[in-house]
């Protein structure tokens, strides 16, 4: 099968996906009790309404009195275009509350991902080229660490020592600083920290794996034999590894990344995409629930597809036949 | 585990299969007597329990989520624990593998411990209950500031409230004792990680298994329907169903096993693939067995080592989920989940740090424990995978 076949063929599979997953919450949506109707009806039995009428009124209103198929119709045709919905909570289109949100979460995401891609990929070649030495196990135990422990308590932790007792950064982000501040810096030191350990951890067990393979290969050896010094030795290594490496990048690492910083800003209160998402729950604002779950899913759709195309394109033994 | 055929298996007398000789002259042989014995007493347990609706005599009032905890148990002790004690020789061959790594027997010892007070805790402490003059406590050898806890139940020196033994690991806002917090919530960590687990292994190695046996179309969508829930950050569904549905730990359990399959699933497919090439598979077709009796006697059985392997390092991962949700306030309200507990010590950090404290520090052993514990069977269990 030729390249651009596969291709295609991946970017259908992506749209394929991408479908699936919405109709898929269209109908978890749609077999759901509606928590504001209920509130509605509430209120409407209380002005003295029945509850027949206030349902029927409420259905009207939000559209939902049509045939299920019209429904689903205009359901996929909005989320296709950019309609999700309107948030009540916020009183703004649920597209511009996540628009609003997420330059707060890349604040602080682009630097956690930087550092864990250096970090990560530095330890695991010096792990793997240093294999069965105390600076290996260190680093095994570290990437131990990393992926165990629940980066939730972990950010409450470094609140306790180093907000509330050390008093060196603040415990709470606030949002009245500037973006390019030293204040901002300073909050964003603990979020950075907690995202990035399980992403090194991780990154870090992929790249000493990797490595790996390539630590007795016969052009190592021919390298070492030549007289190399150990920095060119490894980055022979890593010449060869990094194709497999930084393919994970793009999906596993995004996909870790999301799932922490959800976490993490609700530890530290930072008014970004998670913080949205969590508030939206806490106030039963069911379209923004959506958006903020839906975003991280699309995107690890277009990750895995950008990942697999990445591979073909970056190593030619790849043989597109077989999945 | 116990047909794991190896070339240098001695076959002597001793080693005969005579679970498989009895069964072939049409009956049942002791262990699949017994496992049926067991399935009809647990079905018998449920029928009972609905039809009468109320306490059963011995049995107390099982939720549906005890119903589904004795089933993993059972299946755990008849398809884990019996094996293993039915060939001793197997057994101490692996517990030689796994013995070599230190960290993964105290891990194990851990586990065992979390095990056992998590499952039979509950059953004899009392469920904490709202106690405002227990507010606060501090732990034993520790103190804080006197105003913290509402009145103080060990002495007060120098306006600092000192711990007593009465509440070793102190008590929240709520005046729980944090020891029976904790214990509560090991059993809700074991229940999610065995039972969401169980879940996994039966449907990942049906429908693995199924695939590479049916082909075609079959192995066509369950597969495409694999890499859909493999590319689906499955935390982001967890959310937004238990966020629709409510946070009941049932259907949380239910949710994390019915969409961490595929991994399993594609594990167990490619394993059943490879196998079937190979020559005693080859002999078993030639002596006229059906697919379906190799699957069962000769495929299944030499997966089952990668199958364990890849369920043990999935129960960090729901075990961690679990206290996620339950730390944003979408658990289970009646149960004491850790997750639950560190939220609620988010905001008492400055006065009483222990209670976000302690129960993060057994959530993360728990895990790590897992983590280690899956890394030693991967060594042990499956010599083909050395990373």
């Amino acid at each position: 099968m030729g390249m651009g076949l596969y291709v295609a063929q991946r970017v259908a599979w992506a749209l394929v996906a991408t479908f699936v997953m919405l109709s898929l919450t269209f109908g978890l949506l749609a077999v759901t009790p509606d928590a504001q109707q209920a509130q509605f009806a509430f209120q409407q039995a209380q002005e003295g309404a029945s509850a027949d009428e206030a349902r029927e009124t409420y259905q009207r209103v939000t559209g939902k009195d049509g045939p299920l198929f019209d429904r689903y119709k205009e359901y996929m045709i909005g989320m296709v275009t950019g309609d999700w919905g309107w948030s009540h909570t916020r009183s703004q289109p649920a597209i511009e509350a996540v628009a609003d949100a997420y330059p707060y979460s890349l604040m602080y995401g682009i630097p956690a991902t930087v550092l864990s891609v250096v970090a990560g990929i530095g330890i695991g070649l010096y792990s793997a080229t240093h294999q069965y030495t105390k600076a290996d196990y260190a680093g095994t135990f570290l990437a131990f660490f990393g992926v165990s422990i629940p980066n939730f308590w972990f950010g409450i932790m470094l609140i306790l020592l180093f907000a509330v007792h050390l008093g060196w950064f603040p415990s709470y982000y606030d949002t009245s600083h500037g973006v390019w501040t030293l204040a901002n810096a300073k909050q964003l030191v603990l979020p950075v920290i907690v995202l990035s350990t399980a992403a090194i951890a991780s990154q870090m067990r992929y790249a000493r794996a990797e490595s790996l393979e390539y630590v007795h290969a016969d052009f190592v050896k021919t390298a070492r034999a030549k007289g190399a010094s150990e920095w060119r030795v490894i980055r022979h290594i890593f010449r060869a590894a990094s194709v497999p490496i930084s393919t994970i990048l793009v999906a596993d690492i995004l996909g870790l990344l999301f799932v922490a910083s959800y976490l993490t800003e609700v530890v530290f209160q930072i008014p970004g995409l998670g913080l949205l998402s969590y508030r939206a729950i806490t106030q039963n604002d069911t379209a923004l629930v959506l958006a903020t779950t839906l975003i991280p899913v699309f995107v690890a759709i277009v990750g895995n597809l950008v990942q697999d195309i990445a591979y073909t394109v970056l190593d030619p033994r790849i043989d597109y036949g077989d999945r | 585990m116990a047909t794991d055929a190896k070339p240098s298996d001695d076959a002597s007398f001793e080693r005969v299969d005579w679970d498989a000789l009895e069964s072939e002259f049409g009956g049942l042989s002791r262990r699949q007597t017994a496992f049926l014995g067991a399935m009809a007493a647990f079905a018998l347990g449920v029928a009972a329990d609905v039809a009468v609706g109320g306490p059963l005599p011995l049995l107390g009032d099982p939720a549906p989520l005890d119903w589904l905890f004795r089933l993993t148990l059972l299946l755990g002790t008849f398809y884990v624990v019996l094996p293993l004690y039915d060939d001793p020789r197997m057994t101490r061959h692996y517990w030689r593998q796994f013995k070599r790594n230190t960290a993964a027997v105290i891990s194990l010892g851990y586990l065992a411990v979390v095990f056992a007070v998590g499952t039979v805790g509950p059953t004899f402490l009392p469920r904490p209950e709202l106690d405002l003059l227990a507010r606060r406590q501090p732990p034993v050898f520790t103190s804080v500031a006197a105003d913290v806890p509402t009145t103080c139940a060990g002495e007060v020196v120098n306006g600092m409230c000192h711990g007593t033994w009465q509440y070793p690991l102190g008590t929240n806002a709520q005046g729980h004792d944090m020891l029976h917090l904790l214990v509560f919530g090991m059993e809700v960590s074991m229940q999610v990680g065995l039972i969401a687990t169980a879940i996994i292994v039966v449907v990942g190695t049906a429908v693995g298994t199924s695939a590479a046996l049916f082909g075609g179309l079959v192995d066509e969508v369950s597969m495409r329907f694999v890499d859909l829930l493999l590319t689906v950050p499955t935390f982001f569904l967890f959310i937004l169903i238990v966020y629709l549905y409510g946070g009941s730990l049932f259907l949380m359990i239910l949710v994390f096993g019915l969409l961490s399959w595929g991994g399993v699933a594609r594990l167990v497919r490619s394993e059943a693939l490879q196998r079937s090439e190979e020559e005693y598979i080859r002999a078993a077709e030639n002596a006229g067995a059906s697919k379906a009796w190799i699957l069962r006697r000769h495929v299944i059985p030499n997966v089952s080592n990668t199958v364990i392997t890849a369920a043990t390092l999935t129960i960090p991962f729901l075990i961690l989920a679990e206290a996620g949700l339950s730390f944003l306030g979408l658990g289970d309200p009646t149960t004491f989940s850790w997750g639950q507990t560190i939220a609620d010590g988010r905001g008492e950090l400055a006065g009483a740090w222990w209670i976000s404290t302690v129960p993060g520090v057994f959530l993360f052993f728990t895990v790590l424990a897992f983590n280690f514990l899956g890394d030693a069977l991967r060594d042990a269990l499956d010599p083909r995978s050395e990373v």
